[in-house]
């Protein structure tokens, strides 16, 4: 494991983005910073911009308005970026995923690398999915989508570049 | 030879403002404009090879009474613009001038013929560099801006020829005002250079311009006031004209206490035409003049007639209380207008404050009056001369990009027009930074300030404003959308030659200043002290800390390697600026939190009900603290509670 | 030759020295907050991740001004370790200052807009400081000159220790702690999203961490200047106000721009005009 990639486990900085959660896993995931949890050991910082972010830490079930808003945002993170989805309702929509406004989990919109399940996720599971998604940037397996500049489309793309 | 010298540098101006006024094409024009510019810039360039020198003219042909005719000339033009316009401020000050001057050439029966006429010393020779190269090129780039500017003013008559003429005039009055020995004969030019001052200001003749150029008219006129009754002071008290020659002044020849309320009104008359506080209004009111005009007045002509006359008699007053209050009065006007330069939103008023702030530093240097400070004042002169000119040529250029002088219209100019905003910001950078000469001027101006702490502590203050208004400034300019490949503009010739002559001129001066130093500067310097008295040089080497101070600039330039600040500023800034590049696939939105409506270089979001929304970034003015309605009232009461002192040094504390 | 060892060795061991500080500031904040902390080589870890990552931009400018940053900040460090002129140190840490400033604005963004202004702020209450102590040390030793202050037996701080406190809320200013996080904050709490360095990612902001890393040897240098023999007690005093700041963050809450000027205006000027006129009257120039 080179420098780089040592660095990177030990310092994922996370941008949390609520699309339209009950605000529960919300709580979860700032009562991680607390001195209980103290997510610092690990090097984590909640970051609160997504240019300095390698996490994007997703609660809530996505929407046709924030859709297009943590769109926007996973573009301005830049590679390699890891996505979590915190909570049932990030994972797949939960009990929201038959309202009129609501498009299901954060995959609709964007490759989730990590899903973790509760209602709400607990910190301990939101811990343990930052470590998960450690071992896969460690592990080399990336893949992230980019936006064709000719298309306009999606394309999924799988980068060695980012694994040193 | 020196005849000819003497003749091209003053009275070729005159001559060829003539034929200007007499052609009415613009290309003859523009060529006459040209050949004039180099003649001058070749005459000066001579001078310089040729070194010192003194003149008098051939007594053939009377000039005195020519001279003596003009004056009551220009006075009577005086009168007339005061009755025309209603001015009478104008009038009153007219008066206070005419009467005396009637009165000491009548009454009196003043023969006033002190020899040489002329003397061309060391610092002479800098001002006239300065005035027929910076102030030549000025008069270059007017040949396009005044047809530009009367396209966009759809003017049916022009009246570019009479533009011209003023402004070529001016150039010929600052070198004769350089020259003069003869005090009466200075202050003849010094009434010239008021007259041309006025008429470029009134040029567009809008009411907000007559009412300006007024104002400009009757603040010089109480310096002029000032000044007229310093020669019949000087007359009745030292008795006779070798009283009225400037070497004579400095150099020691005219003693007695008596000698300083004269120097103290000569200081006033200085400060009137620096446009030091309080008499700032008339340099921010001249700012509705085409810009060619604020060039020249704030670069190479007027406001340095006013401190070349302080600094010039320095020696008069060295070792004096006055000359500690001449430093108080400067160190102060460098920080009030620093600080009121914050809350400006036009660009040209910023410069104007600026202008006030470094002609304040330069006076309160020759107030501080040691051989570093003399030194660090024409340092300054020399710098200031090229930054400023350089500045208000970029103004002019952007407000013919874009016409509009406000700062906030000039967001994004770096997209618009990338080699006027390039130019703009080196300009910029040399106000205020390192390695830049203006910043060596306030470097050797802060080690030459331990005579004078107060002044010393108004340095700082000043220097820490200064960095805040450019860098703003300079912030709206560069605020650009993520693209990449800004297309360049195009420029005229008229434009694009002077504008990166002074741009190279900053760069090829400012690395070159050791040995411009040692071949100039510190023989200048010599010419204003040579003239301090023994005495006032044995009460310096009383002062404790006067060991570094004494020996000169030419130890501080030596003791630090200047050069290795530009290599440091070429690692710095220009091999990024020229290797370094950016991909289109690296570029990203700014962030917006993710409300952007669409494309990399989009500045629109989406707001209440998805409608499209430009947004607006506007800049800190902080018109409640630093305003000009905030600052004023204080800031006048001190600054003429200052010269009160000023004067009043001169008149009791012998 | 000698001086270009010295040269070499700042370059290479002041982000070092500098990275590790904050490691121990990073580590003392959260015992002090109740929390374990990161390992000590965190700023390293988050430095070389940044290397790593895409070199994302929203304009050339605002890459060339943040390079410029680094470079007039080790220029700056280099008079200090050189004894040069201190006026040149002040005037070479201006200018840094100022080509950050200009790197946050040099994008039409609003965050690293007020981030900018607010960084532009900050050089204003702490420039004339900086000023007043070059004049100060003018005033003492008769020269701007460092190795005049070296050379000197009797430690600087005897005389211009009003000066040294007014340095020590520069201090708090540049490594961007409570009350003076103002420009941009290392905490969470930062309300506007990350103020001047919002704009800058990845290998960008990692030549920013590497310039705060210079910057806190060279400020930390100037404090031991106070204390220039011998240099071991100056290092202490500097390691001393280094912690004082980190509690000092701890127990202070974020203050606005305006307050900081005020306060820096007021009673910082009041400390350093004080001072000198101190000093001049004991030299007897009046």
């Amino acid at each position: 494991m080179g420098w780089i990639t040592k660095s990177r486990v030990k310092s994922p900085w996370i941008m949390h983005f609520d699309n339209s959660s009950c605000n529960g896993c919300d709580i979860e995931v700032l009562a991680c910073l607390t001195p209980l949890y103290d997510v610092e050991r690990f090097g984590i910082v909640n970051m609160g911009n997504p240019k300095h972010a390698d996490v994007l830490l997703i609660t809530g079930p996505v929407n046709r308005r924030t859709g297009r808003v943590l769109r926007n945002l996973y573009d301005q993170v830049p590679n390699p970026k890891m996505v979590i989805a915190v909570g049932t309702c990030a994972s797949s929509g939960g009990v929201f995923h038959n309202c009129y406004n609501v498009l299901g989990g954060v995959d609709k919109v964007v490759p989730v690398d990590v899903y973790v399940p509760g209602c709400a996720a607990r910190p301990e599971a939101i811990i343990d999915a930052v470590v998960i998604a450690l071992g896969e940037l460690a592990g080399g397996r990336r893949h992230f989508w980019v936006k064709c500049p000719h298309c306009e489309q999606d394309h999924e793309v799988t980068d060695q570049r980012w694994t040193i | 030879m020196t005849d000819w010298m003497m003749a091209i540098a003053i009275l070729l101006p005159v001559v060829s403002g003539l034929l200007i006024l007499a052609v009415r094409n613009y290309f003859a024009r523009g060529v006459i404009v040209v050949l004039t510019a180099v003649v001058l810039i070749a005459n000066s360039l001579l001078f310089a090879t040729k070194g010192p020198m003194t003149y008098t003219p051939s007594p053939g042909f009377d000039w005195a009474t020519l001279i003596a005719v003009l004056d009551y000339a220009i006075l009577v033009t005086y009168l007339v613009i005061g009755f025309k316009y209603r001015n009478w401020l104008v009038l009153l000050f007219t008066a206070t001038q005419l009467i005396p001057l009637l009165y000491f050439e009548f009454i009196m029966k003043a023969h006033v013929h002190p020899e040489p006429a002329f003397v061309v010393d060391h610092l002479a020779i800098v001002m006239t560099l300065i005035i027929s190269i910076i102030g030549s090129l000025i008069c270059v780039y007017a040949i396009r801006y005044m047809r530009d500017h009367e396209e966009h003013l759809h003017l049916a008559k022009s009246r570019q020829s009479r533009f011209l003429f003023w402004l070529v005039l001016f150039l010929g009055a600052m070198n004769g005002l350089v020259f003069a020995n003869n005090l009466v004969w200075l202050y003849f030019f010094w009434e010239v250079t008021t007259l041309c001052c006025f008429m470029l200001i009134a040029h567009d003749k809008t009411k907000i311009a007559l009412e300006n150029a007024a104002r400009a008219l009757w603040m010089n006129a109480t310096g002029g006031t000032a000044f007229i009754l310093g020669i019949i002071y000087l007359y009745v008290t030292q008795g006779g004209s070798s009283a009225l020659s400037v070497q004579n002044i400095i150099g020691g020849n005219v003693h007695g206490a008596a000698m300083l309320l004269p120097v103290a009104l000569l200081c006033y008359t200085g400060c009137t035409k620096a446009a030091q506080m309080p008499f700032q209004s008339w340099l921010l009111g001249a700012m509705v003049a085409p810009t060619p005009v604020s060039a020249l007045l704030h670069s190479s002509t007027m406001v340095k007639a006013g401190v070349y006359l302080v600094l010039r008699f320095a020696p008069a007053y060295a070792g004096t209380y006055l000359s500690t209050a001449v430093a108080i009065v400067g160190a102060f006007t460098f920080f009030g207008a620093s600080a009121l330069a914050i809350s400006q939103t036009t660009g040209k008023r910023v410069l104007a404050y600026s202008t006030i702030a470094n002609l304040g530093l330069i006076i309160a240097c020759a107030g501080i009056n040691t051989p570093l400070s003399i030194a660090a004042a024409i340092l300054l002169i020399i710098f200031h001369a090229i930054s400023k000119g350089l500045l208000f040529l970029c103004a002019g250029a952007i407000e013919h990009q874009i016409w509009s002088r406000e700062i906030e219209d000039m967001e994004g100019l770096a997209a618009k027009a990338p080699l006027v905003t390039l130019i703009t910001a080196a300009g910029m950078l040399s106000m205020f930074l390192p390695p830049f000469g203006m910043l060596l001027g306030k470097w050797v101006a802060l080690e030459a300030a331990y005579k004078v702490p107060l002044a010393a502590i108004f340095f700082v203050l000043a220097s820490s404003l200064t960095i805040v208004f450019w860098t703003k400034w300079l912030g709206r300019l560069l605020e650009v959308m993520p693209k990449l490949g800004w297309p360049l503009e195009k420029l005229s010739p008229s434009y694009s030659v002077p504008l990166w002559t002074l741009f190279i001129g900053i760069f090829v001066i400012g690395i070159g200043i050791g040995p411009i130093y040692s071949s100039f500067i510190s023989s200048a310097t010599s010419n204003v002290i040579s003239g301090m008295s023994a005495i006032v040089a044995s009460s310096w080497s009383d002062i404790a800390l006067t060991s570094s101070g004494a020996k000169g600039g030419a130890a501080v330039l030596g003791l630090f390697p200047l050069w290795s600040l530009y290599v440091v500023l070429g690692i710095a800034l220009v091999l990024p600026m020229l290797f370094m590049g950016l991909k289109p696939t690296q570029l990203r939105q700014v962030y917006l939190c993710g409300e952007q409506s669409g494309g990399v270089d989009t500045d629109e979001w989406l707001a209440e009900a998805d409608v499209k929304t430009k947004f607006i970034l506007g800049g800190y003015y902080f018109q409640g603290t630093v305003g000009e309605k905030a600052m004023n009232p204080w800031v006048n009461t001190v600054a003429i509670l200052l010269l009160a002192v000023m004067i009043g040094c001169g008149v009791f504390v012998r | 030759m000698n001086e270009l060892t010295i040269v070499i060795a700042t370059i290479v061991l002041a982000p070092i020295v500098g990275g590790l500080l904050f490691g121990i500031d990073r580590r003392i904040t959260a015992r002090l907050q109740g929390r374990y902390g990161p390992p000590i080589l965190q700023p390293f870890y988050d430095f070389f991740k940044l290397l790593g990552k895409e070199g994302i931009a929203v304009s050339k400018m605002q890459f060339v001004w943040i390079y410029c940053y680094l470079i007039l900040m080790i220029a700056s460090l280099l008079c200090l370790v050189l004894r040069a002129d201190f006026l040149v140190l002040v005037f070479l840490l201006g200018f840094a200052g100022v080509s950050l400033v200009l790197g946050g604005f040099s994008t039409k963004s609003p965050y690293s807009h007020f981030g900018a202004n607010r960084e532009l702020l900050q050089i204003l209450a702490y420039e004339p400081v900086l000023l007043l102590l070059a004049v100060g040390i003018y005033a003492k030793n008769g020269t701007f000159l460092i190795s005049a202050i070296t050379a000197h037996e009797e430690p600087m701080l005897a005389s211009l220790w009003p000066l040294f406190l007014a340095v020590l809320y520069v201090l708090t200013i540049k490594m961007r702690k409570s009350p003076f996080d103002i420009a941009t904050s290392h905490h969470a709490h930062q309300e506007i999203v990350k103020g001047i360095t919002t704009e800058f990612s990845g290998p960008f902001l990692a030549i920013y961490e590497l310039t705060e890393w210079y910057e806190i040897v060279l400020l930390l240098g100037v404090i031991a200047l106070f204390w220039a023999n011998p240099l071991w007690v100056g290092l202490l005093i500097a390691f001393a106000a280094f912690l004082l700041e980190l509690v000092v963050d701890n127990i202070a809450a974020r203050m606005t721009a305006r307050w900081m000027v005020r306060l820096s205006w007021s009673i910082g000027l009041f400390l350093g005009i004080v001072n000198i006129a101190y000093l001049y009257m004991t030299k007897g120039v009046f």
